[in-house]
């Protein structure tokens, strides 16, 4: 098991630490449903130094033919956002941030869980050199409604990101503006030590300490997707709904796309949303029924502090995406009414 | 003396009440028993959404599932200590579930039921029998 080399801290901020793909990582503080709402009305921080960071040298050439998104056109220098990495029935390796620093030098953030596979599949699939920052480096985001309220006005363009640069007069590796929260805010890495004086420092102007669960109540509400839950290795882009390709050039797992979409899909993702006072959170593998019928299946689910209902998200049958169409979630036996809902769910 | 005792850094645990192998808390007054889960329970489970109540009236037996808990984590089945008939449910923990959270051992109460069978009152734990489950489990 991986901890967290910001521990020492949070837990002095009164974290509940957990488990999450093998790494022990504030899970909440006091309770998710402020956490998340601060970030929706104020500003918040994460620790996301679970999250795989690898720095990727080589030929252009080598890392394109492996990543769905173009990144030959794109210019030093840039956050070229989310891309994946597919397999070759076009399925998920991992969907990853990547960074263009220059043009044959790459950083990626991977999910935790795939970390290590990643590495693997880059060397497997190229000569490219890996080189893994992960336990380097610690990584925080600082993400919130009001976040230029909170931190020094920072000169960062969208999909713009710096190294070895100055935040709030600590020396970072990497600021980027991005998140994952749908909330404006900046994405940091640099040494735990740097870090933690910087949380010290956020928390005394009044950024609150927020844990993973709120990270997981805030990405479903913007129907984000998160790997293991709602896409893994046999799930592609065209079913997630999850625009990360350039159809234009050559990529592992474009053949399947293509042709996916002239045949069509057998599931695509969806959300909804419960009704208002249904607590009954849905699970993951939890059916969707129609007329007694199952049409798919639920991916992911929370209660969102913000609607005040359940909310998730999930793959139906095509033939079932009406926006608006009702379903039934079968929860333990229990049938709850769900209603199909576009997202951003929170829009 | 304080009343409660933490355990681990970080477990409350109450000593004037009974409390069950499955984390449930009990008090008695007046042959009704009023029944909600430990401080160690919601810890686990973390932020808790959602309280499916039992039904007043309700006939059940000492084990027997009554009440499921709904967190983010998980859903967790309440059982009842002892039996007896339902009396009341906390309806407030309909709109505010996470009660439980923040106050485990006062308004976040879920149940209380008239016991049919003082008798099995001697088969709960008591507060240090508690302390010695949690302790075992947490490795402590």
């Amino acid at each position: 098991m991986f901890s967290s080399p910001l521990l020492d801290i949070e837990i002095k901020l009164n974290a509940d630490i957990g488990e999450f793909a093998g790494w022990q990582m504030p899970m909440k503080y006091i309770s998710y449903q402020d956490e998340h709402m601060a970030v929706r009305t104020s500003c918040a921080f994460f620790d996301l130094s679970h999250m795989g960071r690898l720095r990727i040298k080589g030929k252009n050439d080598e890392l394109d033919k492996l990543v769905a998104k173009d990144i030959k056109k794109e210019k030093e220098g840039k956050m070229i956002g989310p891309t994946a990495f597919l397999n070759e029935r076009g399925g998920f390796e991992d969907d990853v941030m990547l960074y263009k620093v220059k043009e044959d030098e790459f950083l990626v953030v991977t999910n935790a869980i795939n970390r290590e596979k990643i590495i693997s599949w880059i060397k497997k699939n190229s000569s490219l050199d890996v080189q893994d920052l992960t336990f380097d480096l610690a990584m925080i985001a600082i993400q919130g409604r009001n976040v230029w309220n909170f931190i020094e006005k920072v000169d960062l363009q969208p999909l713009e990101f710096r190294l070895n640069t100055k935040f709030m007069g600590e020396d970072v590796f990497l600021l980027s503006r991005s998140g994952w929260t749908g909330e404006d805010g900046v994405e940091l890495w640099g040494p735990p030590e740097t870090l933690s004086r910087l949380i010290t420092r956020l928390v005394n102007l009044g950024v609150k300490p927020a844990g993973l669960i709120t990270r997981d109540s805030l990405r479903q509400e913007m129907g984000f997707v998160l790997y293991g839950e709602d896409i893994d290795s046999t799930i592609t882009p065209i079913e997630a709904r999850y625009w990360v390709f350039s159809l234009e050039k050559e990529f592992i797992g474009r053949d399947r796309l293509l042709e996916q979409l002239k045949t069509g899909v057998d599931k695509i993702r969806i959300g909804f949303k419960g009704k208002k006072n249904e607590r009954v959170l849905p699970r993951k593998d939890n059916p969707f029924k129609v007329l007694g019928t199952q049409v798919g299946y639920v991916t992911s689910s929370t209660y969102s502090p913000y609607l005040n209902r359940v909310i998730g998200m999930g793959y139906v049958k095509p033939s079932h995406l009406y926006l608006g169409f009702n379903l039934n979630i079968d929860v333990r036996g229990k049938l709850i009414d769900v209603k199909i809902s576009d997202f951003p769910l929170i829009k | 003396m304080s009343n409660e005792i933490v355990v681990g850094g970080k477990y409350k645990v109450l000593k004037d009440r009974y409390y069950t192998e499955t984390d449930e808390w009990v008090t008695i007054e007046n042959n009704v028993a009023k029944v909600g889960i430990t401080d160690y329970a919601q810890k686990k489970l973390r932020d808790i959404v959602g309280v499916d109540l039992p039904q007043p009236g309700r006939e059940v037996k000492a084990g027997e599932q009554v009440a499921t808990v709904e967190s983010v984590k998980a859903a967790a089945d309440i059982y009842s200590p002892l039996s007896g008939k339902i009396t009341e449910a906390n309806e407030e923990l309909i709109t505010s579930p996470e009660l439980i959270n923040k106050e485990p051992y006062g308004a976040g109460w879920i149940f209380k039921l008239e016991i049919s069978d003082p008798k099995e009152i001697e088969k709960l734990l008591n507060y240090e029998q508690y302390i010695n489950t949690i302790k075992k489990r947490e490795g402590l």
